[in-house]
């Protein structure tokens, strides 16, 4: 946050930019840079969604309330403009936190990141899981021999839940591509 | 093998192709060869034209053929494939089975015994988890590829798409479909509308099929093919994610 001096029209810069920042869409706009920059998920922010769905629900029944009773329609596009740039970025903060939970739903709950879902999340990561797990196994877990069956586990005399890196971070996968490559050669 | 004798100064010298089968008869011959390297080919892309939708999926499986990896739409679900290395995996383990019991009969203890017959089982049951891994990568790429088919196609996958499924993939498809519409209407919010920052709240399309009437949230008009209309850009990005519109822009 910048802090400046004051600017032409006598209002401290620093103060604008400290009123400015306590905003719920501004919260909500850093919260959805920090979820789109950062690789793994972070804490759900409850109360700010909540409060952002309220006022967005207020300000849609303003604008229809604008819209019909012939309010200059410039003003009303302008609040339409603004009501839009909000649902926006509640909808893709939202989003950005659903396609991480799809893709790393197995390492999300096994590991204390589990709780920095909400309830409705969850509930999605749960449903989610136990659908991935039962097609993995369907398609291919039940057809190989007793003792290979486990999603986690390579075989029953792992040590560790090995097969968890197929869905953990990125670099696994590579890691990952590298060891099924090599492997082909020396059997080969 | 293609090889062909060239005269390099006063000795003769092969001339190889490159390739795995040919260094591994070079080595057994212990000859001394000079490699032709395999040519690097360029080739150039161009993007596909607004309305399809084009995926990633991994061109090599298995066995290495030298060919290209090529970015392309999804293929068909490989089950002759599939079963080959099932039957492969289930071949393994017997044969594991089989050198853990000469093993037992012998006498030896299975857990510290290091002889030929135990490195034989190890070889076997690394060759197993190998294929596993394998099967267990193509399995789950193919799962995301489905995922994010949902996002960009909606609950139901078109005719060209569905072919390239199996059964199990179908099923899977529609529970995440079930799965992810619960979660939304816990929200009261569709989050597959409204995917990037809006500049205007009502765009110019035109209908490229017939739609017919509509309700929409503030209006109802008639889409019919090639008429142009001035919709509310979220109401307009499930036809345009369908290939059913297309924005007027300039």
């Amino acid at each position: 946050m910048a802090s400046g001096s004051e600017d032409g029209l006598g209002i401290p810069s620093k103060d604008y930019d400290s009123l400015i920042a306590t905003t719920d869409v501004e919260l909500l706009k850093r919260a959805w840079q920090n979820e789109k920059a950062a690789p793994e998920i972070l804490q759900f922010q409850a109360d700010l969604i909540r409060r952002s769905q309220e006022q967005i629900q207020l300000m849609e029944d303003t604008v229809e309330e604008y819209a019909e009773n012939g309010t200059d329609p410039l003003t009303v596009s302008l609040y339409q403009m603004d009501l839009d740039r909000t649902q926006f970025l509640l909808r893709s903060y939202l989003r950005i936190r659903l396609q991480k939970i799809e893709k790393y739903m197995l390492h999300i709950s096994k590991t204390e990141l589990w709780n920095r879902l909400s309830k409705q999340e969850q509930k999605f990561a749960k449903r989610s899981t136990d659908h991935m797990e039962k097609h993995l196994k369907q398609s291919v877990l039940s057809r190989l021999p007793y003792g290979y069956q486990s999603i986690l586990k390579q075989s029953i005399s792992s040590e560790d839940d090995d097969m968890g890196t197929i869905s953990s971070f990125c670099a696994n996968h590579f890691f990952l591509m590298c060891y099924c490559l090599f492997l082909s050669f020396l059997i080969y | 093998m293609l090889c062909m004798s060239c005269k390099l100064g006063n000795t003769y010298s092969l001339l190889v192709n490159d390739s795995s089968s040919n260094r591994r008869l070079v080595d057994k011959l212990c000859l001394s060869v000079h490699w032709k390297l395999i040519p690097i080919c360029w080739v150039s892309w161009k993007p596909p034209d607004r309305g399809y939708i084009m995926m990633n999926t991994d061109g090599s499986f298995l066995q290495a053929r030298g060919d290209a990896g090529v970015l392309g739409s999804m293929d068909r679900y490989n089950s002759n494939m599939f079963d080959q290395v099932i039957k492969e995996c289930s071949a393994h383990h017997l044969e594991f089975q089989s050198l853990m019991r000469k093993i037992q009969e012998e006498g030896l203890d299975i857990q510290t015994t290091r002889n030929a017959d135990h490195f034989g089982a190890v070889i076997h049951h690394l060759s197993l988890i190998h294929n596993k891994r394998c099967l267990m990568a193509y399995v789950y790429n193919r799962v995301e590829i489905i995922q994010s088919l949902r996002w960009k196609l909606g609950p139901v996958l078109p005719q060209e798409i569905q072919e390239k499924l199996n059964y199990s993939e179908e099923e899977f498809f529609k529970n995440h479909s079930a799965a992810l519409e619960s979660y939304m209407s816990e929200l009261e919010l569709d989050l597959t509308v409204d995917m990037v920052p809006p500049k205007d709240p009502y765009i110019h399309v035109r209908v490229l099929d017939d739609i017919g009437d509509v309700l929409l949230s503030d209006q109802s008009p008639n889409l019919a093919c090639h008429s142009m209309h001035f919709l509310k850009r979220t109401d307009a990005e499930q036809f345009i994610s369908q290939g059913l519109m297309e924005e007027l822009t300039g």
